[in-house]
């Protein structure tokens, strides 16, 4: 079974077509790296598997079941709400600015939805952030405000806060993108140990040469399309496409 | 002394006036803050006029409308207390209505999509996440509204109400002294200190987070 299965997504704002036609899959397991240059299209597509946004035409389904598929009218037709409560539940996002809530600490920020949404008791849940700070290197910070926290450390917070739902996919919007250099590497070495346990993880990144090192699949969006997927040592070694070619010299300096 | 017994009743009529006020438009306010950022163009226009109206025009206008117009529209009859209660209410819910609608629209749009794709509802997102961060937000502009409220009951004695303004006023006449009208003066400032020091403790209290 895929994990995500999504085919012909179409997206406009406006109009403006942000995703034209984008086809992926991704399995269990797997990590799956999106690169690209802004306004590609990348974070759009994250935020509409994550239903953030609707998209106009197409089909999303997640382990099987169909978030959203195309009617007889060409137009996109979404499930119940039930149906993607459920579905939302297997599916988690760490967004590029961490969006931790600031009126709550950080053990609460961990718990609130595990409690209030999936109904897990307070002290299962609880146990269950401690366990994920320790393995997040912040367990002493559990009472902690995100206000006293570096960016590393909210986006750690952020992870875990996702983690704490057990999702069975789990994607990142740019999430080194909004920290100090210095600060990158701890959030890396995180999503790196997770891809060690086989976390199926959908990774949108500039970090090329952790993306490289980490994920199992590339694959390179441009204007809306997807220029070229493969292998890291295919599509950084050996590129077949002009624009892939282009943007990866871009990085390689 | 004698003087403040016999202005007690007044106090407390003040009192329970400013509490009344307080206990439904706080609410009201927040549901026409709703209104006015719903996407129906219906109801946030209608709420937009309301807001404007009563904003736009005079409290002691609102009050004798109030406390006047149901025996002019249809010969009916209503209380002065309640009439000034009535409209000291949704005048104020306007206002507050207006800095509800502020400090929620200053919550960054990621808290809402955070809360989204954790599962939370629309309803939990909105009561766990946006509105805690919203008063914390609009205390001081809540504050001073109080403030202004404290002072502005003593407008009900257009309609008659016997609030400690008017208590003072006619004890003052009474004995040809300005002693009561000094006693009131004392009392407003007195209840101002005392929402000042609530509003000062819940801010503080907010504190722990930036």
């Amino acid at each position: 079974m895929k994990m995500i299965e999504a085919s012909n997504i179409y997206k406009s704002f406006g109009g403006k077509t942000v995703l034209a036609g984008i086809t992926l899959e991704v399995n269990r397991g797997e990590v799956v790296a999106i690169i690209g240059p802004s306004g590609s299209g990348k974070s759009t597509l994250l935020r509409c598997i994550n239903l953030l946004e609707k998209i106009d035409k197409g089909k999303i389904t997640v382990e099987n079941e169909i978030m959203v598929t195309t009617n007889s009218h060409g137009k996109a037709e979404y499930a119940d709400k039930k149906k993607l409560r459920q579905i939302r539940l297997k599916i988690g996002l760490v967004f590029q600015n961490f969006n931790l809530f600031p009126h709550f600490n950080v053990l609460r920020n961990i718990t609130e939805a595990p409690v209030s949404v999936a109904g897990i008791s307070k002290e299962e849940a609880q146990q269950t952030a401690i366990e994920l700070l320790e393995k997040m290197g912040l367990e002493d910070k559990a009472n902690a405000y995100p206000c006293e926290l570096s960016g590393g450390q909210s986006q750690r917070v952020a992870i875990a806060r996702a983690l704490a739902l057990k999702p069975d996919v789990l994607f990142f919007d740019e999430p080194t993108s909004a920290l100090d250099p210095e600060l990158t590497n701890e959030v890396l070495k995180v999503i790196r140990k997770l891809a060690e346990e086989r976390m199926t993880m959908v990774v949108v990144t500039h970090e090329m040469a952790f993306a490289r090192e980490v994920a199992d699949r590339i694959i390179f969006m441009d204007n809306g399309v997807i220029v070229e997927e493969g292998s890291p040592e295919e599509l950084f070694g050996n590129p077949k496409n002009e624009r892939t070619k282009m943007f990866i010299k871009g990085f390689n300096k | 002394m004698k003087l403040l017994l016999l202005l007690g009743d007044g106090m407390i009529v003040t009192v329970q006036l400013f509490l009344l006020t307080l206990i439904f438009a706080l609410p009201l306010g927040l549901i026409i803050s709703f209104g006015r950022r719903s996407k129906n163009f219906i109801i946030s226009g209608l709420t937009g006029i309301y807001i404007s109206i009563m904003r736009g025009t005079p409290l002691m206008l609102q009050l004798v409308a109030v406390y006047f117009g149901p025996y002019y529209i249809f010969g009916g009859k209503i209380d002065r207390f309640t009439a000034a209660v009535v409209a000291f209410a949704l005048n104020y819910a306007a206002y507050f209505a207006e800095i509800y609608r502020g400090g929620i629209e200053s919550i960054p749009k990621g808290q809402y999509e955070a809360g989204e794709v954790l599962g939370f509802t629309k309803s939990q997102v909105f009561f766990k996440i946006i509105l805690p961060q919203v008063i914390k937000r609009i205390l001081p502009a809540i504050s001073n509204e109080v403030i202004t409220l404290v002072k502005d009951t003593a407008l009900a004695t257009a309609i008659g109400v016997s609030e400690i303004f008017r208590a003072a006023n006619n004890e003052m006449s009474r004995i040809a002294s300005i002693k009561p009208l000094f006693v009131a003066g004392l009392f407003y400032y007195i209840m101002n200190l005392v929402v000042a020091q609530a509003f000062g403790f819940a801010e503080k209290k907010l504190n722990y987070y930036k």
